[in-house]
């Protein structure tokens, strides 16, 4: 401590400015309030955006550095699976013992990948929609940026009450948020989260996926139907038009993909992008041109509209249909309809960065240092972050201008592209 | 050769649907009855009055300055223009004269009011229509202009500012520093709102065609404002009965085309531009002197009269009929409410649209329950 | 066209109209001769004249001052006054004023694009108040009028939906009137 007097001046003393006064009537005027016009007008100017910028800078650097330290996951799982196996012979079990342990190890890891999705998507998306309109989101609980928040909600959401209207149907409506959320778990069984990262390695992936996403939408009817409420069964009717309409130009619009690399299994497809054109343009697909990047917009737009999100949310439209056909849902069945829309939300990522962005692929060469896995959740949450920056962007569509948005410009773009590529193809060959 | 229906046979039925009172979408305690056939709406009935406080009744044994309280009330969202045609009816009838200061003073009040309150539309429309991002950022301007009502009269709502005679307090130069402030920082935001909601091709296609009112069907129903406005009648009270020297500054009647929920919209919009406009003037122009009229009684009893003055408020032609018979209370006193006598045509615009246009053209007329109920 | 100029054009084309005694400050003000003129007037009136915006419908009651203590607790809104002092507005009646038991009708007709307005007056007794309806003429009139017959009572004939619109189902008269005695309901308190 250094002594009094050593010639270090004290920090200067905030300078509150004085209330004024308004001299003709004595009146007490409050213009002592602070609107930071000139930080609106450029953010940058202050340091608390630069301080965020680097702080940010530092987090993706520390993300690297930890991904690079622990290398690609498939050699640990591979070790794993091996202890699992000495174990099993160890104790004299059969050989199906080990594979059954072992896809209930997978089979866990997929269920929390999409519950733990939910913590944080929907945290992300908060604190992304609270900087796109100019507030700060969830700050206290946690400390940091409040991490917490979704934790807390989530224990919150648990004890809740959970309420059955009287008018409604009460099994159909306790049963409805079950089957909208297996499917989606289900679904995530071949998404190859990187090189031989994949729980089940399905030759017919795609379609695998494309099947089983389309089950949910039977829960979404079930729970606008159930509900007794006339809201929420305009929300269910509306539901079926559009996912069933959607599902058309989002199967179509992966096809030129599919022909391209020659097969549905997504390791495949993933694969057949590894490589640079001229030493450093990726060969994903989104950089082939024309075809690439029409099927990109094609399938964002139509997971866009798949996932129940803004400019296609009509099932759930908060202002026309209160919330559609959850609105009748509380507590955790209520959250399970968003742990759904999240998790299709993160699937439909993880299939844009497998179909259009290379999978685990590097996006520049010596990169590759880097594990793929790290690639492959990098791309998935940097289109996540396009999901998020469309909802809060863009207003709703109607129901009828949603389908001709459908029939009349998605679909036939689809079709169109197929051709496109097969002419590439005949071509090429 | 002519075509069946695939549901020909098919017994189908409509669907009773209250939409409100309580409702994300009515901006208040408005219900409407409809009766839905799929999505297109084969009859709506509006319902109100759940918020009548019957302010009428209460002026009738209140006194003359009390019942510049009342008028707070009726259009929160816009008080000041409220408070304003009250003081003005009740002006004519005791014949006071307002000192230029007090004038100018009103407009600019007028005119803030006027931004703030579509600042409010422009954000809840956004809403309506599903993003919900406009309405942050125009919240964050409105509540700049509220700011300055707080500095100005320490109410950021229900203002009563506008006093007979004058105004309630004089601004002071800080004040005038702040709003020009506040100017400036304003204008190219109007910009950013263009981009953001306004040439949006979704906002675009979701009210372009919809809600359309033909120019004479908007005079026939009596609609004012930017309702009126936006399918093409030039009539602004501002322009057509000047009040408060409106007719010494510059400024435009924006005008719509077809009368779309668009156009209305549009017509907002760009109303604010031009209440920039009147404001920079305002503060460019504002004369010294007193900012309330010498001799104005404590308990005013005006001579037996009738007056009626009518202002244009942010939505529309606000109106007012006061009856004196010499006593320190109104006789009577009848608002001719915009927004009241606007939400009529929805009963006949609603049908034959789907569901979801039912909330863009009900956002696009933009209602204050306040006011309609009174 | 300045006031004089519609003054001298009404006195010529409608001879159903009058002058008003008692004019609206600043303001053309007509009186009605009779009720069963009112359609044709504003027929007229709208068609030749081109007053097609319908402003307002209002009606007064000229019975006398209200007595406030059929519906309001505390008739003196001044709060800084002490206990039991004289309230300050209660309302009485004037010396000089005509009080009688007639309801006054207005109806206030706009030309947009002339930039003029024009009132008209119309007296009707009390008792069983009928008025013709505009609702033919101006949509406008549709709510309006059924705002006057909710809190005035007046009847206007013609009107395809005369049924109450701000007060409750369940209020029991036309609260302005002037005699008008608040019926407890269920809201009230004690």
């Amino acid at each position: 401590m250094t002594a009094s007097g050593s010639g270090q001046a004290p920090p200067p003393k905030k300078v509150i400015p004085d209330p004024v006064f308004n001299e003709k009537n004595g009146r007490l005027l409050k213009d002592t309030r602070y609107w930071p016009t000139e930080v609106w007008a450029n953010p940058w100017a202050s340091p608390a955006y630069r301080r965020g910028a680097m702080l940010l800078i530092g987090i993706i650097g520390a993300i690297f550095a930890t991904g690079w330290m622990i290398g690609e996951l498939a050699p640990l799982g591979d070790t794993l699976y091996q202890l699992i196996a000495s174990v099993a012979s160890a104790g004299g079990l059969p050989q199906t013992a080990t594979e059954a342990t072992w896809i209930m190890i997978k089979a866990l890891i997929i269920l929390h990948v999409v519950l733990i999705n939910g913590l944080w998507a929907v945290w992300w998306e908060r604190k992304i929609s609270a900087h796109i309109q100019s507030r700060v989101g969830p700050t206290y609980a946690g400390g940091f940026h409040g991490w917490a928040q979704t934790i807390l909600d989530g224990i919150k959401l648990l004890l809740k009450e959970d309420i059955t209207p009287a008018v409604a149907d009460k099994w159909v409506h306790a049963l409805a948020p079950a089957i909208v959320v297996v499917p989606v778990i289900i679904a995530f069984a071949p998404v190859s989260f990187g090189s031989q990262l994949a729980a089940a390695d399905i030759d017919v992936g795609v379609l695998y996926i494309f099947a089983f996403a389309g089950i949910s939408v039977i829960g979404v009817v079930m729970g606008g139907w159930a509900s007794g409420n006339k809201y929420s069964l305009l929300g269910g009717l509306r539901a079926t038009a559009q996912l069933v309409s959607y599902e058309l130009p989002r199967g179509f619009s992966v096809v030129p993909v599919i022909m391209f690399s020659g097969s549905l299994d997504l390791s495949v497809i993933a694969h057949a992008q590894a490589g640079y054109w001229l030493g450093f343009i990726p060969k994903w697909f989104i950089f082939y041109p024309l075809v690439g990047q029409l099927a990109f917009i094609i399938f964002l737009i139509a997971s866009v509209a798949e996932t129940n999100r803004t400019p296609f949310d009509i099932p759930e439209a908060e202002s026309e249909l209160v919330s559609g056909f959850h609105t009748e849902y509380s507590g955790m069945k209520w959250s399970m309809f968003f742990l759904t829309e999240y998790g299709y939300v993160l699937l439909a990522c993880f299939l844009l960065a497998t179909f259009f962005l290379g999978g685990g692929a590097a996006p520049l060469p010596g990169l590759e240092i880097i594990p793929s896995w790290i690639w492959m959740l990098g791309k998935a949450m940097a289109m996540m972050f396009v999901f998020l920056w469309v909802r809060w962007t863009f207003p709703r569509f109607r129901a009828d201008q949603l389908m001709d948005f459908n029939w009349k410009f998605l679909l036939p773009w689809s079709f169109a592209n197929i051709a496109f590529a097969a002419a590439a193809l005949l071509y090429l060959s | 050769m002519t075509r069946t229906s695939p549901l020909a046979g098919v017994k189908t039925d409509t669907l009773f649907v209250n939409l409100g009172p309580q409702h994300p979408s009515t901006h208040g305690v408005l219900r409407v009855g409809l009766t839905i056939d799929g999505e297109v709406i084969t009859k709506a009935v509006p319902d109100i009055g759940y918020l009548h406080r019957g302010t009428s009744k209460l002026a009738e044994v209140r006194g003359y300055h009390h019942c510049v309280v009342l008028t707070d009330r009726w259009d929160y969202v816009s008080a000041m223009p409220n408070n304003l045609v009250f003081c003005l009816a009740a002006e004519k009838l005791m014949g006071l004269k307002i000192p230029p200061r007090a004038k100018a003073l009103r407009v600019l009040m007028c005119e803030l009011n006027r931004i703030a309150s579509h600042l409010l539309f422009f954000g809840t429309y956004g809403i309506d229509l599903g993003a919900f991002t406009p309405f942050l950022y125009a919240f964050r301007e409105r509540e700049m202009v509220l700011d300055l009502f707080e500095m100005c009269c320490g109410a950021r709502l229900t203002y009563n500012y506008i006093r007979l005679g004058g105004v309630m307090v004089d601004v002071g130069d800080n004040w005038i520093a702040k709003t020009k402030e506040f100017i400036e920082y304003f204008k190219p935001r109007l910009d950013e709102y263009d981009t953001l909601l306004t040439y949006n091709p979704i906002f675009m296609v979701r009210t372009r065609e919809v809600g359309k009112i033909a120019a004479e069907v908007a005079v026939n129903w009596g609609l004012s404002g930017p309702n009126l406005r936006g399918s093409g009648v030039n009539y602004d009270v501002r322009k057509a009965d000047p009040y408060c020297g409106y007719e010494q500054y510059d400024f435009e009647v924006p005008l719509g085309k077809s009368g779309s929920c668009w156009d209305r919209y549009f017509c907002r919009v760009s109303e604010m531009r031009q209440s920039v406009r009147l404001c920079e003037q305002v503060l460019a122009t504002l004369p010294p002197g007193e900012f309330m009229a010498m001799g104005v009684a404590k308990v005013p009893k005006p001579a037996a009269g009738e007056a009626y003055a009518h202002v244009e408020g942010a939505r529309g032609d606000l109106g007012i009929y006061l009856v004196s018979d010499g006593q320190a209370s109104p006789y009577r006193m009848h608002v001719r409410a915009p927004s009241f006598i606007n939400l009529a045509i929805l009963q006949e615009m609603l049908v034959g649209n789907k569901v979801s246009d039912v909330i863009a053209i009900l956002g696009s007329i933009d209602i204050v329950l306040g006011e309609v109920d009174r | 066209m300045t006031q004089e100029e519609l003054l001298s054009r009404l006195s010529a084309q409608l001879p159903q109209l009058e002058k008003s005694a008692v004019g609206v400050k600043d303001y053309v003000t007509m009186r009605l001769k009779s009720a069963s003129d009112l359609p044709v007037v504003a027929e007229i009136l709208k068609n030749e004249l081109g007053f097609d915006y319908f402003e307002i419908v209002s009606a007064t009651d000229w019975l006398g001052p209200v007595k406030p203590e059929g519906y309001i607790r505390n008739p003196n809104p001044n709060v800084f006054l002490p206990e039991g002092a004289t309230p300050q507005n209660m309302p009485g009646a004037t010396p000089g004023v005509h009080y009688r038991p007639v309801f006054e009708l207005l109806w206030v007709l706009a030309n947009i694009k002339e930039k003029i307005r024009v009132f008209l007056r119309l007296e009707i007794p009390r008792d069983n108040a009928e008025a013709p309806s505009l609702t033919g003429l101006f949509k406008a009139a549709d709510w309006q009028e059924r705002e006057v017959f909710d809190l005035m009572g007046i009847r206007f004939a013609g009107h395809p939906n005369l049924i109450k619109i701000l007060t409750p189902d369940f209020t029991v008269g036309h609260p302005l009137r002037k005699d008008y005695v608040h019926v407890k309901d269920k809201y009230d308190e004690d």
